[in-house]
C-alpha cells in the first residue's frame, strides 16, 4: 500500500517539478482528512497539483471558479420545477463530487464562502431542508491569492481554521522551470497520469492512519509546542484545541507515508509550518499574514525530546 | 556572597537572547540551601534546651532537643524539595517606555509535586510569593523600573523557598536571559516639518486625490476621525455597518520625522520623535522616520509604527 | 538582605499561624500547672483573651506602661509565690510568664517566633518535672501544635489550612523520629557542665533520717513505689532481701538518728565472702542523697561511695527516677576488727530513761555472758512472749522502750528494733538500727522486684569479734510471716492493708485481673526508667558495649554519622522518590548520548529532534555513523513506537557506541 502511495507521489511530482515537500504535504493531508488551503500568486501550479492529485488518487475532480457574483446556490445546487414530473427536481451542485478546487476563494463573497465551510467541515448539505451527504472522500482544496491584490475578502480566522494546512508552492526552483520551459507545461501531461488508487485503497488507507502509534512522549512534545504558543508574549494568539488534533493527525499521516507506524518528533516538525502557520499570528503583527516566522520560533526553542 | 557562584545555570542560559522555551529546571547544580535566621535562632534555642538536657541529665529534654534537631534535619529535605525540580520559562517581555515599569513574564511548571511559598524576585528583598498545585503552572510577571530607552536587561532572578518551617532558605540564582525593549519617552513638542510636506499639514484640507483603482486598499471598519467622505455609503445600505474605503499611502502627503532637523541633545530629540511617531500613527498618518543612517517609511500602520519605535529606542545602540 | 529579612519578620502573624500558637500554649502551659502558682492560669487566660480581642480589632495592643507593668506585676508575683526569682522553680514560673505575657504583645512574625521558640524551652523544662510514659506521650502534642505553628507562619495557601498544616507537622515528626532515636542512642551523656538543683519534689513519702515509734508504721499505709530491683541470675530468697538505707546509732531516749561522724571519709574493713549478687535499682526520687542496697555493696554512680556505717551515699539527693548498678556480698565480714570510735557509737545510750529495761538487760547479760547467747536469748523472749505485730501501735511516752516491753507489747518493726537495739546497748553489746526496705513484691511480667513504700522496715545489727556486724531482725520472731511473704499477709483479714490509700492499686492485688494489669503496667514504666530515662553514662555504655563490642568512641562516633547519614538518605528517598520518574529511563540515555557526542562538539538544539541531530552527528562522525543510528533508532522505537525492548538493550547500544568513539575528538 505505501508502494503505490510512493508511486502516486512520484507521478505528480512528474507533473509538478520541484515541489516534492508541498506535494507531499498535499497528499499527507488528504490521507488525514483534511482540507488544503493554497495561497499563491496565480499561475504557480495550484491547479495543476489539485488536478494531478485527483488524477492519480482516482477521485472525481471538480473546478468551481469562485468570483464576487458567485452565489452559495451555484456550489450547491438548487431545485428546478420540472414540468414533466411537475415537482421540483433537485440539481445538484458542483460540490458534490470527490475532489473539489475552490479557485480564487477570497473572491467570492462571505456568503458564498461559508456555504462551501460548511459543507466542508460538515460533510453534508442541507438545502430545502433535505440533508444531502458528500461523497466519500472528499477533499477541497481551496486556493486564494495573497490578501494584498484588492477586491478580495480574506478569509477570517474561524474559516482559516477549518483548513487542516496552508501550503504555498512559491516560485520553481532554477532547474525546475528551465525544464518546465523546455519540455512545456506540466498540465498538458496530466491527461498520461494513470489512476494508482481506488475509492477503496484510499478509504483503507484513511483508516489506518488513526491507528499510527502517539506515545505519550511525542503527545508531551505536542503540548510543549501548543503551550509555547499559549504562553509567550510574542503570539497573538495560541494553538486551539482543535490545532493540536490537527497537528497530531498530520503528524501521524506523515509518519504514515514515511512508512513508519508510530510518530517521531521530526514528524510533527515536518507538519507544522502547514499546519500552524495559518493559525498562529505575532502579536506585533495582527495584521499580517503569518505564523513564519513564529513557526521557525517554536521548531528552534520547545525542547523536542 | 555565596550566591555568587552560579555554576551549571550559564551554559543553559545564555544571556543573548530568550531562550524561554526550553527553560530551566532547578536540580542540585544550581540550589543553594542554607540555615536562615529563624534557624540560626532555632539553633541557639536547640543548644540551650541541650544545655538544659546535659545539666540536668534529663533524657526527655534529650529526646525534645534531638527531636527538634531532625526534624531541622528533615526541614532541609523538605525546602530542597519545595524548589527541586521546578521549571522556569522566561517569556518575552512586552516593550514599553522609558520611565515605565518593565514587566518579565516567567512561567513556573512544577512536577508531580505542590509547591507552596516559591518566592520570586531580583533580589531577597523583594519577592513575590506563589503556591504552585502539583503538574500546575503559574504565571508570574517580574516588574523592573525602565529608566532609559535602549535594551533592558532582566538581571538575574531569585528563586527561593523557606518552606515549610521557614528554618532553611533554599535559593538558585537564575540568569533569565531576558531583555526588555524600552522605547523613549514620549515628550510633547512642537515639530518642524520637512521642506515639501508642509502644505498637507492640516487634516481637513486633505484631498482624496488619487481615488484610482490601484490605491484602494479595501474596506475597514469606521473609526472616529475617520473622514466621511471615504464611507462606504453602499455596504452601510446593506447592513454591514460603517466601513471606510481604505486607501494607500498617497505620495508626497507624508510627514518626514527627521532626526536632524531637530535642536536639543539627542535624547530629547529621540523622545520628540517618539511622541510624533505614536501621534501620527494614532491619526493613521503616513510618516518617514529620517535617523542618521536609516530611514523608514513612508509607510503607516502598526508595523511601521512598531519599527519606528524600534528604531528610536535602539538609535546609537548596538543591539 | 538585612531589609528583606526584616522585612518579613515583621509582617503579621497569619491566622492559622495564631490559632495553633494559642492551642500549643495551651497545650504546654497544661502540663506545668501542677508547680505553677494558680494565678499563671488566669494570666494565661487574660492575655489569650486579649490577644483574640486584638485580632478582631476590638483591643489595642498594650502600651509600653502596660507591658511593664504586667512584667513588673509577675515578677513579682513569681518572687511572692517562690521567694525568690532564682532556681529551677522560679525560672520555670518565669519562662513560662515570659511565654504567656509575650502573646499580648505578639504583633509580627518575629514575636510569634519568639513565643514558638518559648514555647520548645518550656516543653522541655515540662519534662523536667513529669517524666512518665504517658507525659511523653502527651508532650507530642504541644510540639506537633508548635511545629504547626511554625508552619503556619509561612505564607502559602497550604499553611492557611489548619489540618493540613498539623499534617505536614506530624509528617515532619515522624520523619524525624528515626533520626531522633540515632542521635539519642549515639549522643554522649556528658556530665553536667555545672551543677544545677533539680525540681524539688514535694510531698515525697520515704524514709527519714530519723527514726521515732510510729514512723514507719506510717509508711507502711502508703502504696507509693519506693524503688524497683532487677536482678542478674535468680532471685534470692524473700528473707535475704534486706535493703539498706540508713544506719542510725545515735538514740536519745525516743528518736534514733545518725551520727555525723559516720559520714566519715574513710571507708569501713570489709571483706569479701560467699557468692556475690549483682543487680541493678531504679530508685524513685526520694530527695535523699542515700541509696539503697543489700549487703555489702559496690559500684553504683560515680559519686556514690559506702560510708562508715556500710550505707551506700551519694553527693546529690535523688530527685528523679535514677538507675544504678550494683554488686553485694550478703555473706560479707563487716569490720572484724571493729574501730574503736564505731564501737564506742554502737554502745551510746541517754544518760537516764528506761530503768526498767536497763535492769532487764543486766540481768540478762548476768544469764549470759555469750553475746551470741544474750541475743538469742532475746530473740527467744520475742518469740515466746506476747507481742503483737501491728500497724497501728499505741502511743508510747517518755520511757518508750520500757512501755512497749512491759506494758503494750503491740508494736511495728521500729518498736522492736529500737527495743533490742536499746537492750543489747545496755547489756555491753555494740548494736545500731538499720532501716530501709525489707522484700519486695516480684512482678512475673518484667522478672523484677517491685518495692513499695509500705515494705519499709528497720532491723538491727549487733557486734562481736571475730564476726564483726551480724544483722538481726527481732520481727522475725513475732511474725515471720512479714518477713517471708510480705506486709498484707502479716497484717491478716483484720487490720487494713493499706486502708487509708482506697486508690492505691497496690491494695487491690487481690482482684486477679486487675493485679495482672497493675503489674504489666509497672513493668512498662520500669522499662521506660530503665532504657529512656535511665540511658545515662554507664547504661548507654553498656548498651553500646553490647552492640559494637567495645565502646571505642572514634567507631562510635563514626557508627553515628553513618547511620545519621544512611536515616537521612532514606528519608530523602522517601521524599523524593526517585523511582517514580523510572519512565524516563530513556531521556536519562538519550541525555548521556547527547553528552557523548557534545564532547565531540556536536551539540542538540532544544527543538532538534533526535533523528534529525543523528543525522547530523552520523555525518560528522561518519565512522561511528552505524552505532549513532542504532542508539536512535532503537531510542525512537522504545519512546515513540512503544516497543518494549529487552530491558537494557538501549543501555547496550550506548555503551557500544561510548567504547567505539574515542573520548575527544583527535580531529579537532
Amino acid at each position: 500500500m505505501r508502494a503505490r502511495l510512493e508511486s502516486c507521489l512520484q507521478s505528480i511530482d512528474r507533473v509538478l517539478l520541484g515541489k516534492e515537500l508541498q506535494v507531499r504535504l498535499a497528499l499527507t493531508c488528504l490521507l488525514a482528512r483534511g482540507h488544503l488551503l493554497l495561497e499563491d500568486l496565480p499561475g504557480m501550479g495550484k491547479t495543476t497539483l489539485s488536478h494531478a492529485l485527483a488524477r492519480v488518487l482516482g477521485l472525481g475532480f471538480q473546478r468551481i471558479q469562485f468570483t464576487a457574483d458567485l452565489l452559495p446556490g451555484d456550489i450547491l445546487g438548487t431545485s428546478v420545477f420540472d414540468k414533466e414530473s411537475a415537482q421540483f427536481v433537485f440539481h445538484p451542485g458542483p460540490i458534490f463530487c470527490e475532489l473539489i478546487l475552490a479557485d480564487e476563494i477570497n473572491r467570492a463573497t462571505p456568503k458564498s464562502q461559508s456555504a462551501l465551510l460548511e459543507a466542508m467541515e460538515e460533510g453534508q448539505v442541507t438545502i430545502e431542508g433535505a440533508t444531502r451527504p458528500l461523497p466519500s472522500p472528499f477533499f477541497v482544496i481551496a486556493t486564494q491569492n495573497p490578501v494584498t491584490q484588492g477586491g478580495t475578502f480574506a478569509l477570517p480566522e474561524s474559516q482559516l481554521d477549518r483548513f487542516l494546512m496552508r501550503l504555498s508552492l512559491g516560485y520553481p526552483a532554477r532547474a525546475a522551470e528551465k525544464a518546465l520551459l523546455l519540455a512545456g507545461s506540466g498540465r498538458q501531461r496530466l491527461p498520461e497520469l494513470e489512476p494508482v488508487l481506488d475509492h477503496a485503497a484510499l478509504a483503507a488507507i484513511q483508516a489506518e492512519i488513526p491507528r499510527v502509534r502517539v506515545s505519550d512522549a511525542l503527545v508531551d512534545y505536542v503540548l510543549r509546542l501548543v503551550e509555547a504558543t499559549r504562553s509567550q508574549p510574542q503570539f497573538a494568539w495560541g494553538l486551539s484545541p482543535r490545532g493540536s488534533l490537527a497537528l497530531l493527525a498530520a503528524a501521524r499521516a506523515w509518519a504514515y507515508l514515511a512508512g513508519r507506524d508510530y510518530v517521531i518528533p521530526e514528524d510533527v516538525q515536518a507538519v507544522l509550518p502547514a499546519v500552524a502557520g495559518h493559525r498562529l499570528r505575532e502579536r506585533a503583527d495582527p495584521a499580517g499574514q503569518g505564523g513564519g516566522t513564529l513557526v521557525q520560533w517554536l521548531l528552534r526553542e520547545v525542547a523536542a525530546v | 556572597m555565596l550566591a555568587e557562584s552560579l555554576k551549571g545555570v550559564r551554559p543553559r542560559w545564555p544571556g543573548r537572547i530568550v531562550r524561554a522555551a526550553g527553560g530551566v529546571r532547578l536540580d542540585r547544580s544550581c540550589i543553594f540551601i542554607v540555615p536562615s535566621r529563624v534557624g540560626l535562632a532555632f539553633g541557639v534555642a536547640l543548644l540551650l534546651m541541650l544545655l538544659a538536657a546535659i545539666n540536668y541529665r534529663n533524657n526527655l529534654a534529650y529526646v525534645l532537643t534531638f527531636l527538634l534537631g531532625s526534624v531541622f534535619m528533615v526541614g532541609v529535605l523538605h525546602t530542597y524539595r519545595n524548589l527541586a525540580g521546578l521549571r522556569l520559562q522566561a517569556g518575552a517581555p512586552a516593550a514599553l517606555f522609558a520611565g515605565g515599569q518593565a514587566r518579565f513574564p516567567i512561567r513556573l511548571d512544577s512536577d508531580g509535586r505542590a509547591r507552596q511559598a516559591l518566592a520570586l524576585g531580583w533580589s531577597s528583598g523583594d519577592l513575590q510569593l506563589h503556591d504552585l498545585p502539583a503538574e500546575g503552572s503559574a504565571s508570574v510577571e517580574l516588574s523592573l523600573p525602565a529608566p532609559r530607552r535602549g535594551w533592558l536587561p532582566a538581571p538575574r532572578l531569585r528563586v527561593e523557598s523557606r518552606f515549610p518551617l521557614g528554618l532553611m532558605v533554599a535559593w538558585s540564582w537564575i540568569d533569565p536571559g531576558q531583555r526588555a525593549l524600552v522605547y523613549p519617552q514620549p515628550l510633547a513638542g512642537d515639530l518642524p516639518l520637512s521642506a515639501g510636506a508642509q502644505e498637507a499639514a492640516e487634516d481637513e484640507g486633505r484631498q482624496a486625490c488619487g481615488e484610482g483603482v490601484d490605491d484602494y486598499q479595501g474596506l475597514r471598519a469606521y473609526r472616529p476621525g475617520d473622514s466621511k467622505r471615504r464611507l462606504d455609503w453602499k455596504a452601510y445600505s446593506r447592513g454591514r455597518g460603517l466601513l471606510v474605503k481604505d486607501f494607500a499611502a498617497l505620495e508626497g502627503s507624508e510627514f518626514c520625522l527627521d532626526f536632524s532637523a531637530l535642536a536639543g541633545d539627542g535624547e530629547s530629540r529621540l523622545s520628540l520623535l517618539c511622541h510624533w511617531v505614536l501621534d501620527l500613527s494614532e491619526r493613521q498618518r503616513p510618516f518617514v522616520l529620517q535617523l542618521p543612517g536609516q530611514r523608514l517609511g513612508p509607510n503607516s500602520g502598526e508595523a511601521h509604527r512598531e519599527a519606528c519605535l524600534r528604531a528610536l529606542a535602539l538609535y546609537g545602540e548596538a543591539s | 538582605m538585612t531589609t528583606a529579612k526584616s522585612g518579613a519578620a515583621l509582617q503579621p502573624i497569619p491566622r492559622v499561624g495564631l490559632t495553633w500558637l494559642l492551642v500549643a500554649q495551651l497545650l504546654v502551659v497544661l502540663p506545668h500547672l501542677g508547680h505553677l502558682p494558680l494565678w499563671i492560669v488566669g494570666l494565661w487566660l487574660g492575655c489569650a483573651a486579649w490577644h483574640i480581642q486584638i485580632f478582631r480589632m476590638r483591643a489595642p495592643y498594650p502600651n509600653g506602661w502596660i507591658k511593664a507593668g504586667l512584667m513588673l506585676g509577675t515578677g513579682f508575683g513569681v518572687y511572692l509565690s517562690r521567694g525568690g526569682l532564682i532556681g529551677l522553680e522560679a525560672g520555670v514560673v518565669l519562662l513560662i510568664a515570659a511565654f504567656i505575657l509575650k502573646l499580648v504583645e505578639m504583633r509580627s512574625r518575629r514575636d510569634a517566633l519568639v513565643v514558638i521558640f518559648l514555647g520548645f524551652f518550656a516543653l522541655a523544662t515540662a519534662g523536667l518535672f513529669e517524666d512518665g510514659i504517658l507525659a511523653a506521650l502527651y508532650y507530642l502534642l504541644p510540639l506537633a501544635a508548635l511545629l504547626a505553628a511554625l508552619i503556619g507562619l509561612q505564607q502559602s495557601a497550604l499553611a492557611a489550612d489548619p489540618w493540613a498544616t498539623l499534617r505536614l507537622a506530624g509528617s515532619l515528626l515522624l520523619q524525624a523520629a528515626p533520626l531522633m532515636l540515632l542521635l539519642f542512642l549515639f549522643f554522649p551523656r556528658i556530665e553536667p557542665l555545672w551543677s544545677l538543683p533539680g525540681p524539688r519534689e514535694r510531698g515525697v513519702t520515704g524514709l527519714s533520717d530519723s527514726m521515732t515509734p510510729g514512723d514507719i508504721a506510717e509508711l507502711g499505709q502508703s502504696g507509693a513505689l519506693a524503688f524497683r530491683a532487677s536482678f542478674e541470675g535468680p532471685l534470692p530468697e524473700r528473707s535475704r532481701l534486706y535493703w539498706r538505707a540508713l544506719t542510725l546509732e545515735h538514740f536519745d531516749g525516743r528518736r534514733w538518728s545518725q551520727v555525723p561522724e559516720a559520714a566519715q571519709v574513710e571507708p569501713p574493713l570489709w571483706e569479701k565472702r560467699g557468692a556475690p549478687l549483682a543487680y541493678s535499682i531504679v530508685m524513685q526520687p526520694s530527695n535523699r542523697p542515700w541509696l539503697y542496697s543489700l549487703d555489702v555493696a559496690e559500684g553504683g554512680p560515680d559519686d556514690a561511695r559506702l560510708l562508715a556505717d556500710f550505707r551506700l551515699q551519694q553527693r546529690r539527693p535523688v530527685t528523679r527516677p535514677q538507675l544504678y548498678r550494683l554488686t553485694s556480698w550478703p555473706d560479707a565480714q563487716r569490720e572484724p576488727e571493729g574501730s574503736v570510735p564505731a564501737l564506742q557509737r554502737a554502745l551510746q545510750l541517754p544518760e537516764r530513761g528506761n530503768p526498767q529495761s536497763r535492769a532487764w538487760a543486766a540481768e540478762l547479760r548476768r544469764r549470759h555472758p555469750e553475746p551470741e547467747a544474750l541475743v538469742q536469748a532475746l530473740l527467744g523472749h520475742f518469740g515466746r512472749e506476747a507481742f503483737h505485730y501491728t500497724l497501728k501501735p499505741p502511743r508510747l511516752g517518755r520511757d518508750s522502750v520500757d512501755e512497749f516491753l512491759f506494758a503494750t507489747r503491740r508494736g511495728f518493726c521500729e518498736h522492736f528494733s529500737s527495743a533490742m537495739t536499746f537492750v543489747l546497748r545496755a547489756a555491753g553489746i555494740p548494736a545500731r538500727v538499720v532501716t530501709g526496705y525489707q522484700g519486695g513484691e516480684f512482678n512475673p511480667a518484667g522478672n523484677y522486684l517491685l518495692v513499695h513504700q509500705f515494705d519499709a522496715h528497720a532491723w538491727v545489727e549487733y557486734w562481736q569479734p571475730p564476726r564483726g556486724w551480724t544483722t538481726v531482725d527481732p520481727t522475725f520472731q513475732v511474725a515471720p510471716e512479714r518477713i517471708e511473704r510480705g506486709l498484707q499477709q502479716a497484717l491478716g483479714e483484720e487490720q487494713g492493708f493499706l486502708e487509708e490509700a482506697p486508690l492505691s492499686l497496690a491494695r487491690y492485688r487481690s482482684i486477679d485481673w486487675l493485679n495482672r494489669l497493675r503489674l504489666s503496667w509497672d513493668n512498662l514504666n520500669y522499662g521506660w526508667q530503665r532504657w529512656v530515662l535511665g540511658y545515662q553514662g554507664e547504661q548507654q555504655m553498656q548498651v553500646l558495649r553490647s552492640w559494637f563490642g567495645k565502646a571505642d568512641l572514634r567507631l562510635l562516633g563514626l557508627t553515628a554519622v553513618a547511620a545519621v547519614a544512611a536515616t537521612l538518605l532514606l528519608v530523602a528517598l522517601w521524599l523524593f522518590k526517585p523511582w517514580r520518574r523510572e519512565g524516563d529511563a530513556q531521556q536519562r540515555l538519550f541525555q548521556r548520548f547527547e553528552k557523548l557526542l557534545a564532547r565531540h562538539g556536536l551539540y542538540r538544539a532544544p527543538g532538534e529532534g533526535p533523528r534529525a541531530f543523528a543525522e547530523r552527528a552520523a555525518q560528522r562522525l561518519p565512522d561511528h555513523a552505524g552505532a549513532i543510528r542504532t542508539f536512535v533508532e532503537l531510542f525512537e522505537a522504545q519512546r515513540y513506537g512503544g516497543q518494549q525492548g529487552a530491558p537494557g538493550e538501549l543501555g547496550r547500544a550506548l555503551r557500544q557506541l561510548r567504547r567505539a568513539l574515542p573520548w575527544r575528538s583527535g580531529e579537532e
